[in-house]
């Protein structure tokens, strides 16, 4: 019996008395400032930074330029010409793994049109998005004439990393800028000493490792606490602080580039941005930078939506009219387009309110008939067949309407290395900003949940860690329709990703490197997995759920009163459900009606359920720290024999049911009487009454029966009516 | 014989009566009760009951047995009418089938005296399971002291009333004497470890509890079976009384008294236990024999007085216990005696066959399927089947007497209003047909307590209440926690109770029409006259006193006549 020791404790102990209650808080009271001095912190011990790295790693100068180069050391931001100046040079250093590209030639597209190179141009600008075609060999294996690429091999696999949707969202292609540059620079450059420390590759991104702390190899938590948050985020040894992820493997890489294709577009949406750096943010603050300047910026593209403009038309003569122009980018994408819900509308396709500038504009209604059967739009993009012909999805009510989008919808549908007619892109990574968030499929509706919600989520969950973000269904921060991950994963099964950088769209210059510092290791993790990422997260989570555990009896506390804690450690990797995760408990207790002469019985409540909350401070795992959740099992006090219990853990939305400690099985907990055994007060009354009753009653009726006076009887009558008074009384207390 | 068959006095039946009421449920079952059910919480429940259940019914078994002086199946067939003399067998035969194996259970205990008496079970490797493991699973042993039982019971009914109620009065004496130097010695065991918890759980109510059903389930069930109320053993015993006994008297101070024992036990039991168990509230709400037969000797042997104190206390306790069992194994045996008596079987070898019944029918129950528990413990299945399809098959004797009385109101008020005397309508029959058994067979002038309306309530509404709610909660708590509860084959389950009892009462029925045309002699000695006449059986002609000679079976009367010379 775990607790048979506190039991007999406690009731043997002795009752304080009312003059020690009255003295108690006063005793107390010197007792305070002793407990406050036991919590004082530990003196202040440890490395300085220059103790273990080197001068350029501490002051975040970057190899691949000198360090007075504040762009390329990410102390400037790029603009579109500086982005696109070093795209081509990388490309022209790197001719093996990089092929520099604007827009793509054109051609016929996945749905028989007849496009032109000129239809991925900016409306405004009249720019194509520039993008990097990054593989071993880029120059050789198959030419897309559509796209104009070279290098595309059946046998590896594609990954979209898209930039600057949104076009004052500057740190969104700035970590696609970053990446490229440790790209260049790591390729074959196998056991480069990022930090200087004379190790090599020991610190990569994520908790490698399994302790729990991103900071593989511990220099950053060697630091004096002073230095431990280099980045000033309020997190010691978090993402983005020195010595955290520091020190990847190039060798890995190396062996991305060698086995994937990754499209990186890192500025989508050009006329946007450069709209918002040369016109609408020095039109809001002249004079001012952009991130001294309190306004927002310019979101959308410049699509001139006035209802005399003429559309489309380069028109660098017509001046952007703020209040109407422009279109949302990622809410023009066509799955489930225009279908807003939330807090996205009002958006009435086509409707531009004059002086209101309609930031989440999703583009103009479709008018063609698509598959010429003289109706119109009347199969939406959902991937449904909605007016029941057959063909799915094959006349559109919209979207798809911008260069930018029809750019990013035929490079992906236009990309079929191995002929089978399906886009190649099994995951896809969206960078934007702000909110420090990791999101993925759905967006359009809430509540609901894609048959890849499990996975996705897994996949979220590692990349929240890496960057220490908050994972999300997208719908969860709001919902949007058009998206670009609704659309990649709705119509094409990628498994996408957005990531909300930062926590500004014009991030202050000083914050640019260590937050693209923070954010590199997405492009890499999400090319990673791009072989197939649904296998992948189904063989983690099988795995991890296996490092979860439910505490054994042995290791649960019962407390002296109230419910019994039975925790469960679940691995931080594990997408666990708070709300369908659960521990089933049931009580086995002696049977009140025992057999007189038989075996001892006992009687088994049904099962119950009690659900978890989240306890602080974690729980060891076999590899690294987990989540603490614990059930409160009410429990009576008066409870005796025994508890069994088991916990099952949902993934989210439940898809999946772990059960511990194993299917079918559960621990057994005995359970000893807890409750006090009486209190004297009332046994004393109790005894009173009851001896009165059956005693007294009893010595009455012998007297009665032993004399012959028959004014006993009365006497007797009158105690029999005045017990019974008694008994009511109590009964009604 | 210096006089027929009658008590001698008011203290010669009572002792008689809390003989048969007190027995090992008092001192083994009602702890375990009070253990289960919240301690103090369960004695409102079981005291309410006791008023409201078993004092009424007792006093209508006296009335009955007091009126027809026969036995179970003479007052059925004098009371509920020719038709139900078959309820009067149901009854003994009950009562009966319990004494199979309680006379086994009987035996146990006077082993453990014996096991006690020599220090057995108090040795400091003494383990108390090994020892009830290896005594059960011995058949000589177990069936040699089911024997002894049997043959001390029938040597003391073996002379009619005036030896039994000698026998019970220097039993229960020395049962009260027993209890409370074993109170004494556990009180002092609790207390020398600083408080009293085993009183203070005792007796503290648990006010959340004192609404859970299964408490008052519990109580109820718990007063119904301790004080014997509905068993027949009032009647047969009513039997024996004088014309001017005072029934209601008798019946409070058979119930107070059997209480009282129960409360006696109770603490010294618990107090015990509480006072050298860490756990003791597991240990209580175990299964009766299992604290009676393990956990106890475990508790005694930790008694003060280096060897001699638990020797007394293991000795004390088990004697007492024996006296217990012996007492109601006396009334269960004179119970069915009396019946044959009644017949006019000559009383001897009455007592022959009926001791010899229950020898042989206890014998499976003694070595029949020993079995283990989870925990290693024998325990005897073929017994506890046994209690498990008779033990409830009581509440239908309590069900039988409360009919005679439903009936014999109406019919005395049918009768009234065909004289036009009574009113006819509900009216008239709250009048004069609900009190009608109250007043003519209870408040007869020689009680000095007068039964007043509140009898009658108990008995027409609270009873068939109180009935249902027992069987519905017994029936469902099995249906609810016996696995295969419908197999016939499981022996623990609702098909074989129901097969029993509906064999057992088909062919009762069928023995109906043999019992009437049996001669039933009523035990009527001087100055008990009763008068019959207006019973629904009043008139049956094979009905006479003892010395009677009834037509058709002269035969008959002089091994009866033999009982009484005087």
């Amino acid at each position: 019996m775990t607790s048979a020791a506190p039991v007999a404790l406690r009731s043997s102990a002795p009752r304080p008395t009312l003059g020690f209650l009255i003295v108690l808080p006063l005793l107390l009271s010197f007792a305070a400032p002793v407990a406050e001095n036991a919590y004082a912190q530990e003196p202040v011990t440890g490395d300085a930074p220059e103790d273990i790295w080197s001068d350029d790693y501490i002051n975040m100068i970057f190899p691949w330029a000198p360090a007075g180069d504040d762009i390329l050391q990410f102390k400037q931001y790029h603009t579109y010409d500086t982005l696109k100046t070093r795209m081509m040079r990388l490309a022209e250093d790197n001719p093996d793994i990089f092929a520099f590209h604007e827009g793509m030639n054109g051609g016929t597209n996945a749905r028989g049109e007849e496009v032109t190179a000129n239809a991925y141009e900016g409306w405004y600008y009249g720019h194509s998005s520039p993008w990097m075609k990054i593989t071993a060999d880029v120059q050789d294996g198959d030419y897309n004439p559509f796209v104009g690429d070279t290098g595309n091999y059946p046998d590896r696999h594609d990954v979209m990393i898209v930039g600057n949707h949104h076009a004052r969202e500057w740190m969104s292609y700035t970590v696609p800028m970053m990446q490229l540059e440790v790209i260049a620079f790591s390729y074959n450059n196998i056991g480069y000493d990022n930090d200087g420390d004379g190790q090599v590759d020991e610190d990569t991104w994520g908790d490698s490792n399994g302790d729990g702390q991103l900071d593989d190899d511990g220099d950053c938590l060697a630091l004096s606490a002073e230095f431990q948050d280099s980045n000033g985020d309020g997190t010691a040894c978090g993402p983005g602080d020195l010595g955290v992820d520091e020190d990847y493997s190039e060798q890995w890489i190396t062996d991305l580039v060698n086995s994937r294709e990754i499209y990186l577009i890192p500025m989508l949406n050009v006329d946007g941005n450069i709209y918002d750096r040369d016109v609408y943010m020095p039109g809001q603050c002249p004079g001012e930078e952009a991130w001294d300047c309190s306004a927002a910026g310019w979101r959308k593209n410049l699509r001139d939506n006035t209802v005399t403009g003429v559309t489309p038309l380069p028109d660098l003569d017509e001046e952007v009219d703020e209040g109407c122009d422009g279109v949302d980018l990622n809410r023009n994408y066509q799955f489930e387009w225009g279908a807003p819900l939330g807090a996205t509308g009002p958006l009435v396709p086509g409707a531009c309110y004059a002086g209101q500038n309609n930031d989440v504009y999703n583009g103009p209604v479709d008018t063609v008939d698509q598959d010429g059967d003289n109706r119109f739009n009347e199969d939406h993009v959902d991937g449904k067949d909605d007016d029941g012909d057959g063909l799915t999805d094959e006349d559109w009510l919209g979207g798809n309407s911008e260069p930018e989008t029809k750019f990013i919808q035929d490079m992906t549908e236009m990309n079929d290395d191995t002929g089978d007619g399906s886009s190649e892109f099994k995951s896809t990574l969206t960078h934007h900003s702000f909110s420090e968030l990791i999101l993925w499929p759905w967006g359009h509706c809430t509540d609901c949940e894609s048959p890849d919600h499990v996975q996705l989520r897994y996949h979220g969950q590692m990349m929240a860690d890496m960057t220490q973000y908050a994972n999300l269904q997208s719908s969860s921060l709001y919902p949007t329709s058009g998206d670009f991950c609704d659309w990649h994963y709705g119509v094409h099964g990628s498994y996408c990703y957005t990531s909300e950088i930062g926590t500004a769209f014009h991030q202050r210059p000083e914050d640019i490197d260590h937050i693209a510092v923070r954010n590199l290791g997405l492009g890499f993790y999400i090319a990673e997995i791009a072989d197939n990422p649904r296998e992948r997260a189904d063989l983690e989570i099988a795995n991890i759920s296996q490092q979860n555990y439910l505490k054994e009896p042995t290791m649960i506390d019962i407390p002296e009163e109230g419910d019994i804690p039975v925790e469960l450690c679940v691995s931080n990797q594990f997408p666990y459900s708070a709300k369908d995760t659960e521990v089933q408990w049931r009580q086995v207790k002696p049977s009140r009606m025992q057999s007189d002469f038989g075996p001892r019985e006992w009687s088994t409540t049904p099962w119950e359920s009690t659900g978890v909350e989240m306890i602080e401070g974690g729980c060891p795992l076999a590899a690294g720290n987990g989540t603490l959740l614990r059930a409160m099992l009410p429990v009576s006090e008066t409870a005796v024999g025994q508890v069994h219990y088991k916990a099952t853990v949902s993934t989210l939305g439940g898809a999946d049911l772990y059960q511990y400690p194993a299917d079918g099985d559960y621990y057994v907990l005995e359970v000893s009487y807890r409750a006090a055994f009486g209190s004297v007060f009332g046994a004393f009354f109790t005894f009173t009454l009851v001896a009165t009753f059956v005693w007294g009653g009893l010595a009455v009726a012998l007297r009665i029966m032993l004399g012959d006076d028959g004014e006993d009887d009365k006497v007797y009558e009158e105690d029999l009516r005045n017990t019974q008074v008694e008994v009511g009384n109590l009964s009604e207390d | 014989m210096a006089e027929s068959d009658q008590f001698n006095g008011r203290l010669g039946l009572i002792f008689a009566s809390i003989g048969a009421a007190i027995g090992t449920g008092n001192i083994w079952r009602f702890p375990r009760m009070v253990g289960a059910n919240g301690g103090g919480t369960f004695l409102i429940p079981w005291l309410i009951f006791l008023f409201a259940w078993s004092i009424p019914l007792v006093i209508a078994e006296y009335a009955m047995g007091k009126r027809s002086r026969t036995g179970t199946i003479g007052t059925f067939r004098i009371f509920a009418g020719r038709r139900f003399a078959w309820m009067g067998l149901w009854t003994a035969w009950i009562s009966t089938a319990i004494g199979f194996y309680y006379a086994v259970v009987s035996g146990w205990t006077l082993k453990y005296f014996q096991l006690g008496i020599t220090g057995a079970l108090n040795g400091e490797k003494v383990d108390t399971t090994e020892v009830w493991n290896a005594f059960l699973q011995s058949s000589g042993q177990v069936i040699f002291f089911q024997f002894v039982v049997i043959l001390l019971v029938l040597g003391t009914i073996w002379k009619g009333a005036k030896a039994i109620e000698k026998v019970n009065f220097y039993l229960m004496i020395s049962l009260f004497v027993l209890l409370f130097l074993t109170l004494f010695l556990s009180l002092w065991m609790d207390l020398s470890d600083g408080s009293l918890d085993g009183a203070l759980f005792m007796f503290t109510v648990d006010f959340d509890m004192l609404f859970e059903p299964e408490v008052w389930i519990n109580g109820l069930s718990q007063s119904a079976w301790s004080c014997s109320a509905g068993m027949g053993m009032c009647i047969t015993y009513a039997v024996y009384m004088r014309k001017d006994e005072d029934t209601v008297l008798n019946a409070f101070t058979m119930g107070l008294a059997n209480n009282s024992i129960s409360i006696i036990a109770g603490l010294a039991v618990l107090s015990a236990i509480f006072a050298v168990n860490p756990d003791p509230l597991a240990t209580v709400t175990g299964g009766s024999s299992a604290i009676t037969f393990l956990a106890l000797p475990e508790v005694f042997a930790q008694a003060p007085g280096g060897t001699i104190g638990p020797l007394i206390m293991t000795a004390m306790f088990f004697l007492a216990l024996s006296f217990a069992a012996l007492t109601s194994m006396i009334s269960t045996v004179e119970l069915c005696v009396r019946n044959f008596v009644d017949h006019g079987y000559d009383r001897e070898r009455s007592v022959l066959i009926t001791g010899l019944a229950i020898f042989i029918f206890g014998i499976p129950s003694a070595v029949m399927w020993i079995k283990f528990d989870s925990a290693g413990v024998a325990f005897p299945e073929f017994l506890e089947v046994q209690d498990h399809i008779w033990g409830y098959g009581l509440m239908f004797s309590g069900l039988f007497i409360a009919f005679s009385i439903w009936k014999y109101g109406y019919i005395k008020w049918r009768a009234a209003v065909e004289e036009g005397t009574a009113a006819p309508g509900f009216a008239g029959y709250l009048g004069l047909g609900v009190s009608a058994f109250r007043d003519d067979f209870i408040n007869t002038g020689d009680n000095d307590l007068e039964v007043g309306r509140w009898w009658d309530i108990l008995i027409y509404i609270f009873f068939p209440i109180l009935f249902f709610v027992l069987m519905a909660s017994y029936f469902s708590d099995m249906i609810a926690n016996t696995p295969n509860v419908w197999d016939p084959s499981n022996p623990k389950g609702l098909t074989i109770i129901l097969l029993f009892w509906g064999v057992v009462a088909a062919l009762f029925i069928g023995l109906n029409k043999k019992l009437i045309e049996r001669p039933l002699y009523r035990n009527v000695p001087e100055g008990a006259d009763a008068d019959i006449s207006e019973l629904p059986g009043g008139e049956d002609e094979l009905i006479g006193q003892v010395g009677d000679v009834i037509a058709g079976f002269e035969h008959l009367t002089a091994s009866v006549e033999a009982e009484l010379t005087d």
